[in-house]
């Protein structure tokens, strides 16, 4: 009977200041786990259009490219809006350049940043609600590493957004409602709301009283469903073997410990 | 009321185990060394040494049009997406993208074709363990190469058929190269196994109802809506006893 007093007791305490993180972490890992993680990084909004590199779409060698650009390196060949380009990088500067005229296409302007995003979009007819270019001070969702990028809002379900690299032309990243919201239970989950890090003192200290917390529910559930249960079942059995000396007294501390447990709930 | 008390009492029983795994597996996902559970402590980059020599090079037109001669046999040319100029172990190749995946670990498919002499390349255990080694500055020596079909154990996200050269040094290091590019796919190794083993636990990915390497599986799924339900029970209880006043000592 101790223990479950003072499991009641301390399971009570310990959740009115940890029960809160814990509705919290059932409901963001509810969220993680029930939604597709490949739907919240948005695979399905990207359509990769079909490329068909072949040797007439190129008529700017890769000699001339090195005459250029004779640091050149990471030298890639491939079709960009159904047109051959090279992108490489040169000094750490990354350049996009027309494999069939050797004219350089970075950085992109807009009106091709738009255009890129439409052919990858999911869907063939869509409008661009907004579109932005960002140099420096990335959003959150953005890493830095991608700069310069342009930003082409969707208006579409989920408000998606595709970051088009200005540089390169590729599509670096993209984010929609569901993501973001993701990123947002995710650092409520690990409970780090600045840099999403799993290892804070604050998540261990809640960790900890949780786990506690958890493990005194376990000796209530123990008590309240096993333990009462199993001598609810034993009393009537009990009955007919209390005309033995030897048992009557393992029968009457039973009861005893009845009647103290009826008294406490 | 008394529904809240019924729920929160007999979905204890159901949840219990699990609640426990997921508060434990956190707390040494909390506390465990981040460095050591990427599995990286005997990896350094690929260094080339040796430059190319642009003007060996043999120009990407004539592997493309070679390409489109050839093709396979029976059908026609394979489809080519780009073509970049790699370096791996000192040699450049042409690496020619088939099939690509939206990211590196998506099922892809790609060739490899000498760029001084349009051979094509393919890499064998000899060239995944040198390409292995490459990476590696631990002091163990390999002990077995072998070619393995996702899923990898290791590299639960791989979806490309990998070369796995193992090496004997005491954290038991895996070295992992996707069989059609020669990327490196990672490192693994006893510290990484060790964290992934919690996270398995954490994600309750067991390739029960749903595929291994995912925490969007069924069990999950079933077991995260029954504890959902069962933290809202048990913070109900909470706000009552409050109400009640049987929070006063």
């Amino acid at each position: 009977m101790f223990w479950q007093r003072k499991s009641r007791l301390y399971h009570k305490w310990l959740m009115l200041f940890v029960g809160l993180q814990c509705v919290i972490w059932s409901i963001t890992g509810a969220y993680m786990v029930v939604l597709n993680i490949d739907y919240i990084h948005g695979d399905s909004l990207v359509k990769q259009p079909i490329l068909n590199l072949s040797s007439t779409n190129v008529n700017y060698g890769l000699h001339q490219l090195y005459g250029e650009y004779p640091k050149a390196e990471e030298i890639e060949l491939t079709l960009l809006m159904d047109r051959a380009v090279y992108r490489f990088s040169e000094n750490k500067q990354r350049f996009l350049l027309s494999a069939d005229t050797g004219k350089l296409l970075s950085p992109i302007s807009e009106d091709y940043a738009v255009a890129i995003a439409k052919q990858l979009y999911q869907k063939a007819e869509v409008t661009i609600n907004h579109v932005s270019l960002i140099s420096e001070n990335p959003p959150f969702e953005l890493s830095r590493r991608h700069l310069p990028v342009w930003r082409i809002d969707f208006d579409d379900f989920a408000s998606p957004s595709f970051y088009i690299s200005s540089r390169t032309g590729k599509l670096v990243t993209k984010r929609h409602t569901f993501w973001r919201v993701f990123d947002w239970m995710f650092s409520f989950h690990v409970m780090d709301y600045v840099e999403e890090d799993a290892s804070n003192k604050l998540l261990l200290i809640f960790s900890i009283l949780a786990l506690m917390a958890s493990l005194f529910g376990v000796v209530l559930t123990y008590f309240k469903i096993f333990s009462n249960r199993k001598k609810n079942k034993s009393k009537p059995k009990a009955k007919p073997k209390s005309h033995s000396i030897v048992n009557s007294q393992s029968v009457g501390s039973n009861n005893v410990k009845g009647k103290e447990h009826n008294a406490i709930s | 009321m008394r529904l809240v008390k019924f729920l929160h009492k007999w979905l204890s029983i159901v949840v219990a185990l699990q609640l426990l795994i997921w508060l434990s597996s956190g707390l040494f996902f909390n506390l465990m060394d981040h460095s050591k559970a990427r599995g990286n402590a005997n990896k350094v980059s690929m260094s080339q040494t040796v430059e190319i020599d642009h003007a060996r090079l043999l120009p990407p037109n004539t592997i493309l049009s070679q390409l489109e001669f050839i093709g396979d046999k029976q059908t026609k040319p394979r489809q080519i997406n780009s073509l970049k100029l790699i370096q791996l172990l000192n040699q450049p190749y042409y690496l020619l993208n088939h099939k690509r995946g939206l990211y590196a670990h998506f099922y892809s498919e790609h060739s490899l074709i000498n760029a001084y002499n349009g051979e094509k390349q393919i890499i064998d255990d000899a060239m995944a363990q040198a390409l292995a080694q490459a990476t590696y500055n631990g002091n163990g020596d390999v002990v077995s190469v072998v070619k393995k079909l996702p899923p990898l154990d290791d590299m639960l996200k791989e979806e490309n058929t990998a070369w796995q050269i193992n090496f004997n040094d005491s954290i038991n290091t895996s070295v992992y190269i996707d069989a059609s590019s020669g990327r490196l796919i990672g490192h693994s190794n006893d510290d990484k196994r060790f964290a992934d083993f919690f996270f398995k636990l954490h994600f309750m990915d067991y390739g029960v109802m749903g595929n291994i390497g995912s925490f969007n599986n069924g069990l999950i799924i079933f077991f995260s809506l029954l504890t959902l339900l069962f933290c809202l029970t048990g913070a109900v209880w909470v706000v009552e006893l409050l109400r009640k006043g049987r929070y006063k000592r």
